[in-house]
């Protein structure tokens, strides 16, 4: 072990003293591996966004065959009725305004919710951690934030912002583990059903948020709901929350499913970059490799150096293109919103590890076979090479 | 005892259909202090020889022993290990490893002992020092002339103390003047420091630094000059006598 250690500063020579060839292949894995973290880190954003578990017990009443919040529209005193539907716990009547119904990376969303429902419909672990729940309470045009799409518009407690033809002011900055709190701003109802039909109506809300006691009832109690209205001028259609997110998020879940696709190739591009890179190296070396056995280095040490390079170019490509990948992430906050529903891009820092481990992983694979070749070698053949 | 012990020597290889055998049933024992020239035309089996004598080819039958080890035996590890400890190489084209420097390419043999980092300094400083060329140290290959290049290259065959020093045309790529310094160099370190040194050369000129001389001639050995190595009489010994 410690004579492959003390090889270590040599193979460190080699890389950066042919900083030509080295650091074309470290950009090469560095853009291979962004690439693939930025891919996960979408596929992680969806994951968590529609993979249901165990614990869910949120419903969404949608308006039926509606799929925009433009569209869905139903009567609030619904909210009454949901509620004597056996096995809900609670619900939500809210009204939802997009700045963009399309799928986009930038969507601001305004959740209206009764303001007297705001405790409950926030998550159990959200938190303010700038401005406060009072002045939220006491200004009607007061919106709470969530932390990603604040650091995305670059807005703070105190701010006014205006997006979706409405101007809110920012009395509080909401930190949350549920996505959906993370990027829309929660204002009063009565502000957003004001703001959105002037000269007509209140009493028309997007959708209910609807709490089941029991997690495992969640479709039966579904059924219920919509079995209540399935004769009503507006009939409904109530989806686990999770689904009605993977419903909405249908075409960017194919996409990503795709985009998946790119991501692994990325990873066949880093093992090729690698590959060749050290096959190329080892052609130029077989003389200094020869040299190197007649000065007693065995054919394993040599392999391990030849290991040991590939594995430093993966890692150092690997960690410049997964830590420029996260740091994006993080700094952009890429949200995707579609008909009101929220899919963060993950910007979770243990993506950038996992990106480089990967590549690390490949740079030992890409130098397997140039080992076994270094460390198989016959000495006077290798003297004898141009 | 000799330092060095061959004994029916021989080494054939395949090439295509053809079989070469460029040494064959050599007998010949090398004393330890010796500074030996090998001589002979191209092909004669002179680097087969020294090849051999470093490990870094095994023969093909007969036996080989230097300094109480049967190297002949030995696997290719324990060939590795031997070569670290009891070798030092001198190639005629220096081979420098050309992306380090000159005391980066003397310190190489001494990574694979377990000595601290202190002492390898020392050592490859002493080395460098002794081959007069410790004010290039921190120079790539590149930046070295041929000369100073084969004294890197001396220095790092020496650098490990080893038991027997071994060069294949050393000043075969050198202008005169840098080849008589690299011989001065070559005799003082057989003579103040009684290293054994075996070399091959094509330059009869550079035979006078030694103490003797071997004539090798298709593989089988011609003459000898000197009184420090014995070819022993065998009837292989006695037809190249005869060729001749």
């Amino acid at each position: 072990m410690s004579r492959i250690l003390s090889t270590f500063p040599t193979v460190w020579r080699q890389i950066v003293r042919a900083p030509l060839r080295s650091g074309l292949t470290v950009a090469g894995i560095a853009m291979a591996i962004f690439l693939f973290t930025s891919v996960e880190a979408m596929r992680s954003g969806v994951h968590e966004a529609t993979s249901a578990s165990a614990e869910d017990a949120t419903l969404i009443v949608y308006r039926e065959n509606r799929f925009c919040p433009f569209s869905s529209k139903l009567p609030q005193y619904y909210g009454d009725r949901i509620e004597r539907v056996e096995g809900v716990s609670s619900v939500v009547p809210m009204q939802i305004l997009v700045s963009n119904c399309r799928a986009s990376l930038d969507v601001v969303t305004f959740r209206g919710i009764p303001a007297d429902d705001v405790e409950r419909t926030l998550s159990d672990a959200a938190q303010i951690v700038d401005g406060d729940m009072d002045t939220w309470q006491k200004r009607g045009d007061a919106a709470l934030v969530g932390e990603s799409m604040a650091v995305r518009r670059g807005v703070k407690v105190g701010d006014r912002f205006s997006a979706a033809g409405i101007t809110v002011y920012i009395a509080g900055i909401v930190a949350s583990d549920r996505l959906q709190d993370r990027n829309v701003a929660y204002v009063k109802l009565p502000f957003i059903q004001e703001a959105m039909y002037r000269g007509g109506t209140g009493g028309i809300v997007t959708q209910f948020i609807v709490t089941v006691d029991d997690p495992t009832s969640l479709d039966t109690v579904a059924a219920s709901i919509d079995a209540e209205f399935a004769r009503d001028e507006h009939p409904t259609s109530t989806w686990p929350e999770k689904a009605f997110t993977g419903r909405a998020a249908r075409d960017v879940l194919e996409l990503v499913n795709f985009a998946s696709w790119v991501g692994w190739g990325s990873l066949a591009m880093v093992l090729a970059l690698i590959g060749n890179a050290i096959v190329l190296a080892m052609r130029d070396r077989i003389r200094d490799h020869a040299v190197l056995q007649t000065l007693g280095f065995t054919g394993g040490l040599l392999a391990w150096m030849v290991l040991m390079e590939g594995a430093i170019l993966g890692l150092l490509g690997g960690a410049v293109g997964a830590i420029a990948s996260v740091a994006l992430m993080m700094v952009g906050r890429f949200n995707l919103t579609m008909e009101g529903v929220n899919i963060e891009v993950a910007h979770d820092p243990r993506l950038a590890f996992v990106g480089a481990g990967i590549a690390l992983g490949l740079g030992l694979l890409a130098g397997v076979v140039p080992a076994l070749r270094a460390a198989r070698a016959e000495i006077s053949e290798g003297l004898r090479a141009v | 005892m000799s330092l060095i012990e061959c004994r029916q020597l021989t080494r054939t290889y395949r090439r295509g259909d053809q079989e070469i055998t460029p040494l064959r049933d050599l007998d010949l024992d090398i004393e330890a202090g010796t500074f030996l020239a090998l001589m002979g035309p191209s092909g004669s089996g002179k680097t087969t020889l020294l090849n051999l004598l470093a490990g870094i080819d095994r023969p093909t039958s007969g036996s080989l022993v230097v300094d109480g080890r049967e190297i002949h035996h030995l696997s290719r590890g324990a060939l590795a290990a031997w070569r670290a400890s009891a070798v030092g190489y001198i190639f005629q084209l220096y081979n420098l490893v050309p992306v380090l420097t000159a005391y980066e390419n003397v310190e190489l043999p001494l990574l694979l002992h377990r000595i601290s980092r202190k002492e390898r300094h020392r050592r490859v400083a002493a080395a460098l020092d002794l081959v007069g060329i410790a004010d290039r140290s921190d120079h790539l290959p590149r930046q070295l002339s041929g000369g100073q290049e084969q004294r890197v290259a001396i220095a790092r065959a020496i650098v490990t103390d080893p038991t027997l020093i071994l060069a294949d045309e050393p000043t075969g790529d050198l202008d005169r003047e840098s080849a008589v310094s690299i011989m001065d160099l070559m005799a003082r370190l057989n003579r103040d420091l009684g290293r054994t040194i075996v070399m091959v050369t094509h330059d009869p000129k550079t035979t006078e630094w030694c103490d003797s001389v071997l004539h090798l001639e298709k593989g089988r050995l011609a003459e000898a000059e000197g009184e420090a190595t014995t070819p022993m009489a065998s009837e292989s010994n006695l037809e190249s006598e005869d060729v001749r």
